[in-house]
């Protein structure tokens, strides 16, 4: 091996660039989840106002679905391929990994997005327009395709934290890495928190509803979806902890469950006793308490929810065989792919990777700082940034110590 | 190590799940989609602003403005989620490239994300504010919502060009040696062809108003006038833009033919002659029943637009020895047949019932009640998805527990 397939490196200087693909991540998980929840809610509530002919239910229906197009398909739908551009200049060979094992499970979801983005459009805006049954089977099919956009990017997420066992890198086949160890845990609490998520924005928007007798219906409905979600979420969490890999435990217990865990105790506290409240006595729900709740859920619940997962993989990023750094961990002889690490090994990482320039393959004592500085980045801005400091510090006097030339 | 052998490298070492040939159809078909959604959202967009600032000129005009802020509201949904499946394609096959690009450009593709969220919610508050008795400033909403899209226009174009200079890439990264890892600059951009693509939102937009204005025919809510007022719009629109797309094009083969022959290829002349034929169809028979016609018409223009940006691309890369022939294959049988039957069953069964109830409850007055067929169309779409989910569940179970607990 003479060469290996790397790219060059994008530096965020004091953040790192995991961090800006977290946030991104972030914004994109809460609209999402609360788009796919919403689905179901919509359908829920409208086979009610079908059955039981409360046309009034439609009127909330249209009012969260306004609020669900802004919200989730504005912002969710821009961030999902936020996401891809934020991982390709991020890890553009993990990226790269996930794409050309699983294109054709994105290709099936990007037929399913499709679906869901003109279903919306004709949920929301043909209410009232076309006949009640025929809407109601917009409503279910919608949110049948919503969900199946949630199952497939599962599997590749799930993937990304480990296939489980040797099959994978033994068959290559997509078979063994979508329906990895972890996948039905791993949809267990996406699933669960999509309701979570979808009712406690359904009160925001519920709690602007002027017609106090939709309100109180409306919230009633909804709280026990939300309770019984949240209820599901934490117990597919329990069995997803059983299903994750040595590396990915001992972070969890060395560094982020003792940051983290009480914050996601809270959050769940605090949200089982809203939702409670919400159904016990609906009028007490106010627009400010409500959107409040939702901040404080995105910010406590989902953003350390993301973090734990992407910083449990570490080292990894890719399915136990690409390292944070974008170099081959293993081979996947189904694959026909090869390690890089023994290579690295023998003849330096300055000598195999493509993006360094000449004048800094070779050590001397007047590039050498220069030299350590890129490695640095190269070897570790995926995970942490340089500056003393810095959320994810790797070398915290790497400014201080750098000697002055003489 | 050669730009050759840095591109050969930088593939993916799992290769392809396919053959690459049926990624490049499927890349370059797709973009069709994605790019008519993107015209005809630029060309609305400014539709909406000309047709606000005219408005007291001709009531039309403010009918029209607000119709095209309802498009082109929509039209950035279906641009996004249509450009996803390009974006997946063209990594499968021309990875190095793009992700190359990309990181160079780093910070400009995340700025990419920030601004089109930005640019979406202004055209947001413009679609809520666009009523009569709205004052005159909203249109600065508008304008700064069309001001970013076609900045993020130019960072796509940027992003595509840089890849087409692979040879360029090391100079970029580490200018005289000293290595720039801010993703900060905009290395490289082509102007000819950003404004020729740019330039097609006129016909785009003009040829969907030929269209837009026979949909409309059969409400009797509507005024026919309006419906006259649309057409001629468009018919006029898209006489002056095809011109203006021609001349653009040709400015954009000048701008090739400095790095290679392409000027003189089959396929280039083709595009010059469909350019004629669409003008001289449009001047003579835009006339009510034909919109349909006319704007199917313009669809091979775009197929062929996207051929030639393929073309470009191969021609490009060819010099270094890259051609996507001799890219690895694995090929995936599950998840190919996963694609297929979900692309023409839910696709086909669930799109169409969507596509099929809007379209029909758009043309009448009152409530729409679904025909039997299209009531039938309905119930197959609820079943095919339970199937899907039944399958999916059934045969993932199944490969779990296999790898989970047998040997």
């Amino acid at each position: 091996m003479n060469i290996i397939g790397a790219y060059p490196t994008f530096y965020v200087p004091y953040l790192g660039s995991a961090w800006v693909m977290g946030i991104i991540g972030v914004i994109h998980v809460v609209a999402s989840h609360t788009s796919v929840g919403a689905s179901f809610l919509f359908a829920i509530l409208e086979t009610k106002a079908y059955r039981d002919n409360q046309p009034e239910l439609l009127d909330f229906i249209k009012r969260y679905g306004l609020f669900l197009l802004v919200f989730s398909y504005v912002i969710g739908s821009i961030t999902g391929p936020g996401i891809w551009y934020a991982i390709t200049v991020a890890s553009p060979r993990g990226v790269s990994g996930l794409i050309h094992n699983f294109v054709w499970v994105w290709a099936t979801e990007w037929v399913y997005f499709t679906v869901e983005v003109i279903g919306v459009y004709a949920l929301v805006y043909l209410i009232g327009k076309v006949d009640p049954l025929t809407h109601l089977k917009l409503t279910w099919s919608f949110a049948l395709s919503s969900w199946a956009t949630m199952l497939l990017i599962v599997g590749i997420l799930s993937f990304m934290m480990w296939p489980g066992n040797e099959a994978w890198y033994e068959t290559g086949s997509t078979n063994d890495a979508f329906y990895n160890l972890n996948f039905f845990a791993h949809l267990g609490i996406r699933t669960g928190s999509m309701f979570v998520m979808a009712v406690v924005v359904g009160f925001v928007v519920a709690s602007g509803v002027k017609d106090t007798a939709l309100k109180t219906s409306v919230i009633r409905m909804l709280a026990p979806i939300g309770i019984v979600g949240g209820f599901f979420a934490v117990m597919m969490f329990l069995y997803y902890l059983q299903t994750l890999p040595t590396n990915a435990l001992v972070m969890l217990r060395s560094h982020l469950l003792p940051r983290y865990a009480d914050g996601m105790i809270l959050v769940f506290v605090v949200t089982t006793l809203y939702l409670s409240i919400g159904w016990a006595r609906p009028q007490l729900i106010r627009p400010t308490i409500a959107a409040a709740l939702l901040l404080f859920l995105a910010t406590i619940g989902v953003w350390p929810e993301e973090r734990m997962r992407e910083s449990m993989r570490k080292p990894f990023v890719v399915g136990q065989y690409i390292y944070g750094n974008q170099i081959i961990a293993r081979d996947a002889p189904g694959k026909g792919v090869v390690a890089e690490v023994d290579a690295i090994a023998e003849k330096g990482l300055l000598s195999l990777h493509p993006f360094v320039p000449e004048r800094l393959r070779t050590i001397n004592s007047d590039n050498r700082f220069e030299v350590g500085e890129l490695l640095a980045k190269i070897a570790c801005s995926n995970c942490h940034a340089l500056e003393p400091g810095a959320p994810c510090a790797v070398c915290p006097t790497s400014s201080t110590a750098r000697p002055t030339k003489t | 190590m050669t730009t050759s052998s840095m591109m050969i490298a930088m593939r993916d070492p799992a290769g392809v799940p396919g053959p690459p040939a049926l990624f490049e159809a499927l890349f370059v078909g797709t973009w069709v989609l994605h790019i008519a959604f993107v015209l005809l959202t630029l060309g609305a967009c400014a539709l909406s602003i000309v047709g606000f600032l005219l408005r007291e000129r001709d009531p039309h005009w403010a009918t029209l403005s607000s119709s095209m802020t309802s498009v082109a509201k929509i039209g950035v949904s279906l641009l996004i989620v249509l450009g996803v499946a390009p974006l997946l394609f063209t990594q499968v096959i021309y990875d190095p490239q793009w992700y190359a690009s990309n990181v160079l450009s780093a910070s400009w593709a995340i700025a990419f994300i920030g601004s089109l969220i930005v640019a979406y919610c202004l055209w947001f508050v413009f679609y809520a504010k666009n009523k009569k008795a709205a004052g005159r400033p909203i249109v600065f909403y508008a304008i700064g919502a069309l001001t970013i899209l076609l900045l993020d226009g130019l960072i796509m174009h940027v992003l595509t060009y840089q890849s087409l200079l692979p040879e360029r890439w090391m100079e970029w990264y580490a200018p005289n040696g000293v290595v720039d890892t801010s993703g900060t600059k905009l290395h490289a951009i082509q102007w000819s062809r950003y404004l020729f693509m740019i330039s097609l939102s006129a016909p785009a937009v003009g040829l969907f108003l030929l269209a837009y204005s026979d949909y409309l025919a059969s409400r009797q809510d509507i005024d026919s006038g309006y419906l006259s007022f649309a057409r001629t719009l468009g018919a006029k629109v898209a006489i002056v833009g095809l011109p203006a797309s021609l001349a653009l094009l040709l400015w954009w083969l000048v701008d090739l033919s400095k790095d290679n022959d392409l000027i003189s290829h089959p396929l280039a002349w083709l595009l010059v002659v469909s350019f004629l034929t669409l003008f001289l169809l449009v001047k003579k028979a835009s006339v009510p029943g034909r919109g349909y016609a006319l704007l199917a018409a313009g669809a091979p223009i775009l197929c062929l637009v996207s051929l030639w940006r393929e073309i470009v691309r191969v021609a490009a890369l060819s010099p270094f020895g890259y051609s996507i022939s001799d890219y690895k294959v694995n090929i995936d049988w599950p998840s190919t047949i996963l694609f297929v039957t979900t692309l023409v069953g839910v696709g086909g069964l669930v799109g169409g019932f969507f596509l099929t109830v809007s379209y029909e409850a758009g043309r009448v007055q009152n409530v729409y009640t679904a025909s039997p067929n299209v009531a039938r169309l309905g119930v197959g779409a609820v079943t095919v998805l339970i199937l899907w989910l039944s399958i999916f569940f059934t045969y993932g179970a199944a490969i779990w527990v296999r790898n989970a607990f047998l040997p």
